[in-house]
């Protein structure tokens, strides 16, 4: 069964069509890229899955639960994880509060199974070679850091579905390798990943199938090597090609 | 020496209704201009029960249950309008109360306001009011520290930095937007105990505007969020506020001045803190 359904999914803001009948399925363990120029309707489709917008038509089931009508932190406890294109982190908070709030809004259940919280937000700094940095306001980090810092607070927050937008926009080449690994690592422990992307070559090393949007519809979908290799696509970024 | 005791007694007063409100305006960056009209809804709850029942209990019950509701009401319009709309509003709910109040002449007394505040048994002197005042203010202080550094704190912090990014791990925006209406209501039923038992009269001219100014310069000035600078600067601007006493104004000219005062307080500190008093929020 797949983690995340989206059937028909529809968005109108002012008689304007943002997404038209976007249907397609997320495997559990799968890491699947989206594509498609600016204004296609890559992050909207992220804000309608995450909530923050809600959607005129169609439905979105994770793990079998119609949560449509969920509101964004109600989505967010169900497993859904979110990192945004601007840095999704509290610049006037320390690194560890960024870590700890995150952590506290989960289930009691879920922060059982985690332990020590405390450990848990030692552990997360190590992981991004932070750790000496955890009283500090997140707001001296750089942009690489601010990334690292905000995916590995997603990876341990226990979400199961991970809605990654742009994440190595603003960071810099040598921090991109770092980010690269920890969605790498998000696969080897098989965490289902959804993932906004421009760089062509680096989606099509880590994702198992790409989805092409184009003014809000789905318009192509296949492994990266089909995608890649197809008309549409090229069509897509740089216009029917007037020699065919 | 009294006026030793009344100027702890004032500052020490004012401290949970400061420290409270400093919760939501503050911290959460709320624009709630309504403080005020929630003090002046539980002190005259208290004041009308206590004279006509003769009993604290039952006085302090009811303010403690119209406070809820005015702060329950609050929350519930903060979850629904829009920062600029909320804070509009808000301006409209304390003057709404303060016209039923000035109006409804029957229960109130209107603009004569209530003479003869019964007093609890054991606030017969100045310097019982300012010893109870200072453990009812180092109880808010206590409490209002450990919140700050709760995980309830942290959520009420990451809501006000960032709306969206808070919601998207799973913070409930309605939970902690009205526990911290429900701190803030407390803070002011605190005070609404203790001010018009010590000044013996309750009168609506003490919960107009310049009051909120007052409130609002505090927290400017202290910091907002910060529990201890808006500690300090509630104890100094207390001070400030009551020392002018000594200047050979008129008391027709001592108002203005006060008012003139903090707004030039408020004035600079805006503008030195301009950058950091309120996150920019930043888009999606």
């Amino acid at each position: 069964m797949a983690l995340l359904e989206l059937k028909d999914l529809s968005l109108t803001i002012d008689e304007h069509k943002i997404l038209q009948g976007i249907s397609f399925d997320v495997e559990e363990g799968q890491i699947i890229g989206l594509i498609g120029p600016n204004g296609s309707g890559k992050t909207t489709l992220f804000n309608v899955i995450s909530g923050f917008l809600k959607s005129s038509g169609g439905s979105i089931t994770l793990g079998g639960e119609d949560i449509s009508s969920l509101s964004p932190s109600l989505r967010a406890k169900r497993g859904i994880g979110r990192v945004f294109q601007n840095f999704g982190i509290f610049r006037d908070m320390t690194l560890e509060e960024n870590i700890l709030v995150a952590l506290e809004a989960l289930p009691k259940d879920q922060q059982k199974e985690l332990g020590d919280l405390k450990e848990v937000v030692a552990g997360t700094l190590d992981m991004v070679g932070l750790s000496d940095s955890g009283k500090k306001k997140a707001g001296s980090l750089s942009g690489g850091q601010m990334r690292l810092l905000e995916i590995a607070r997603t990876l341990k927050a226990g979400k199961g579905l991970f809605l990654l937008d742009e994440p190595t926009a603003g960071v810099s080449p040598k921090m991109t390798g770092q980010v690269a690994d920890i969605i790498k690592e998000l696969k080897r422990s098989g965490k289902t990943v959804l993932i906004i992307e421009h760089d062509l070559p680096f989606i099509g090393s880590i994702c198992d199938e790409v989805v092409v949007l184009d003014v809000g519809k789905v318009v192509l979908q296949g492994t990266p090597a089909e995608v890649k290799e197809s008309k549409e696509l090229k069509e897509i970024y740089f216009g029917a090609d007037p020699t065919t | 020496m009294d006026f030793i005791w009344h100027i702890i007694a004032i500052t020490c007063m004012t401290i949970p209704h400061a420290l409270a409100y400093n919760l939501v305006f503050g911290k959460g960056k709320i624009l709630h201009f309504g403080p005020i009209g929630v003090s002046l809804v539980a002190s005259y709850a208290v004041v009308i029960i206590a004279i006509s029942t003769g009993s604290f209990i039952a006085a302090t019950l009811v303010g403690l249950i119209s406070v809820v509701l005015l702060s329950l009401f609050l929350a519930w319009l903060s979850l629904r309008l829009d920062q600029d709309a909320f804070g509009v509003m808000t301006i409209a709910v304390h003057l709404s109360i303060l016209a039923v109040i000035l109006n409804w002449n029957g229960l109130t007394r209107g603009a004569l306001g209530i003479p003869g505040v019964p007093r609890f048994s054991f606030l017969s002197s100045v310097q019982s009011f300012a010893i109870a005042a200072a453990v009812v203010s180092l109880l808010f202080v206590i409490a209002l520290r450990l919140i700050d550094r709760s995980s309830f704190g942290r959520q009420l912090q990451a809501l006000a930095e960032h709306e969206w990014h808070a919601k998207s791990l799973g913070i409930n925006r309605t939970k902690v937007h009205v526990i911290a209406f429900l701190v803030a209501g407390l803070g002011a039923l605190a005070t609404a105990l203790l001010f018009p038992q010590y000044l013996a009269f309750l009168h609506p001219n003490d919960y107009q505007y310049p009051f909120l100014v007052f409130f609002i310069t505090i927290i400017v000035a202290g910091n907002p969020g910060s529990v201890y600078g808006v500690l300090l600067s509630t104890i100094l601007l207390t001070v400030l506020k009551e020392a002018l006493r000594f200047l050979p104004l008129s008391s027709a000219v001592m108002g203005p001045v006060r008012l003139i005062l903090f707004g030039i307080i408020m004035l600079a500190v805006v503008y030195w803190r301009r950058d950091t008093l309120f996150p920019k929020q930043r888009s999606i």
